[in-house]
């Protein structure tokens, strides 16, 4: 799922700490524990615009820390509005709903393992690669 | 580019089947959700009848009970709902009120049986409060009013009687939201025309409560709970149409003004 590779150079103390940073910043909500999905991505975007300007490895970590985020605030807001509907509006409690719920915290589990394992090993200056979002930050990603 | 939207589809998939999956499995079953659920509001509706019934006696004449007993089991039978489930209340009171509790409780005012003029006025009524408690609002009004977890600790036994009093309120004088009144207006005019009740003068009831409210008094609570009145007896009317049916009543006329008058 995630591979650690040799990056185009050696990053720095400062780079590797403003790397791991990034991810820390998509775990905000989840410490503050709050129910609203936009958090997360707003906490990212937020350290990304601010680092636009940084070095390769650094925005290279917050683009990938972005993106894991966009995915999740779909399949997060569905969740959210679908509990909301169920609690206050016309759905009821379903099987499907019940899986919905367990499928998304699978993969909310996933991507938060995920995230502390990059954070650790982005602040070692190790680079970390997930799989799909590390190909896609490529692309996006210019050095 | 293309191993990325191969993986980007493999991502995707996963996810979905992971969903299908999941839902294959009869969590409500393993999770005892109806049944949790079910008694929950068992203990909800008895809790919150002991309040209503220490503001105001119950009537138990069977003069009274039987007629909209027939009432209510003509509506039941005619539209498929299972009469054994619904318990009818009716409760001494110059209140024109009537409302669906938890656990299929239906409470009427005799203030609101004196206001009504004619029975169909009364199944109106009759049926809007079923289809409340057929669509499964009474629960989510109050887990929206009240909280999950008040709700919860109620049915425990951490419950004082000021907290059951809101509970009633909130279930008695306060609005649904506008959509689920809507839907139950729809649904009543459903059950009406399903049992050969003409629908108009419900929506004739609706539209008189406003009117008559400075002549008689702050008793019409109906009012209140039931927010825009002329609005919801245009929408009635318009989805009646030009469906008409032969209509006829359920009660005999004597029987009609025998109810009215064991409630003078």
């Amino acid at each position: 799922m995630n591979t650690i590779t040799q990056f185009y150079y050696s990053p720095n103390e400062y780079e590797s700490e403003k790397a791991s940073n990034s991810y820390l910043m998509s775990l905000i909500a989840v410490i503050a524990g709050l129910p609203f999905p936009i958090i997360n991505l707003i906490a990212t975007l937020a350290f990304y615009q601010g680092n636009r300007k940084g070095t390769y490895f650094v925005r290279w970590h917050c683009t990938q820390a972005l993106l894991s985020q966009f995915s999740l605030l779909l399949m997060n807001s569905v969740a959210f509005w679908w509990s909301v509907s169920v609690l206050f509006g016309p759905e009821n409690l379903s099987n499907s709903f019940i899986g919905y719920l367990i499928t998304v915290f699978l993969f909310n589990l996933t991507e938060f393992v995920a995230t502390i394992y990059s954070a650790i090993n982005t602040r070692k200056g190790l680079h970390v690669k997930w799989w799909f979002y590390g190909d896609l930050t490529d692309m996006i990603c210019s050095s | 580019m293309k191993n990325i939207l191969l993986q980007l589809v493999l991502l995707v998939i996963l996810f979905f089947a992971l969903w299908l999956g999941l839902s294959k499995i009869d969590w409500m079953e393993l999770l005892n959700v109806n049944y949790i659920t079910s008694k929950t509001q068992q203990k909800l509706g008895e809790l919150i009848l002991d309040q209503i019934k220490n503001s105001g006696e119950e009537n138990h004449d069977p003069k009274v009970t039987l007629p909209l007993d027939s009432i209510l089991t003509g509506i039941c039978i005619s539209n498929a709902i299972d009469r054994s489930q619904i318990q009818l209340h009716v409760i001494k009171s110059e209140e024109v009120n009537a409302f669906a509790l938890p656990n299929h409780q239906l409470v009427i005012y005799s203030g609101l049986i004196l206001e009504t003029r004619i029975e169909a006025e009364l199944s109106g009524v009759i049926c809007h409060e079923i289809a409340h408690m057929e669509l499964d609002h009474v629960m989510k009004k109050l887990i929206k009013e009240v909280g999950i977890s008040v709700l919860i600790s109620t049915t425990t036994g951490n419950s004082g009687s000021n907290l059951m009093g809101n509970i009633l309120k909130t279930l008695s004088s306060t609005a649904y939201d506008r959509d689920l009144e809507r839907d139950a207006d729809i649904r009543a005019v459903d059950y009406l025309i399903r049992t050969n009740i003409d629908p108009i003068p419900f929506a004739q009831f609706l539209r008189r409560i406003p009117e008559s409210k400075s002549a008689i008094d702050q008793h019409l609570t109906l009012l209140s709970t039931h927010p825009d009145s002329e609005e919801r007896a245009a929408y009635i009317i318009e989805f009646v149409g030009d469906v008409h049916g032969e209509y006829q009543s359920i009660l005999s006329p004597d029987t009609w003004k025998n109810l009215q008058h064991q409630l003078k």
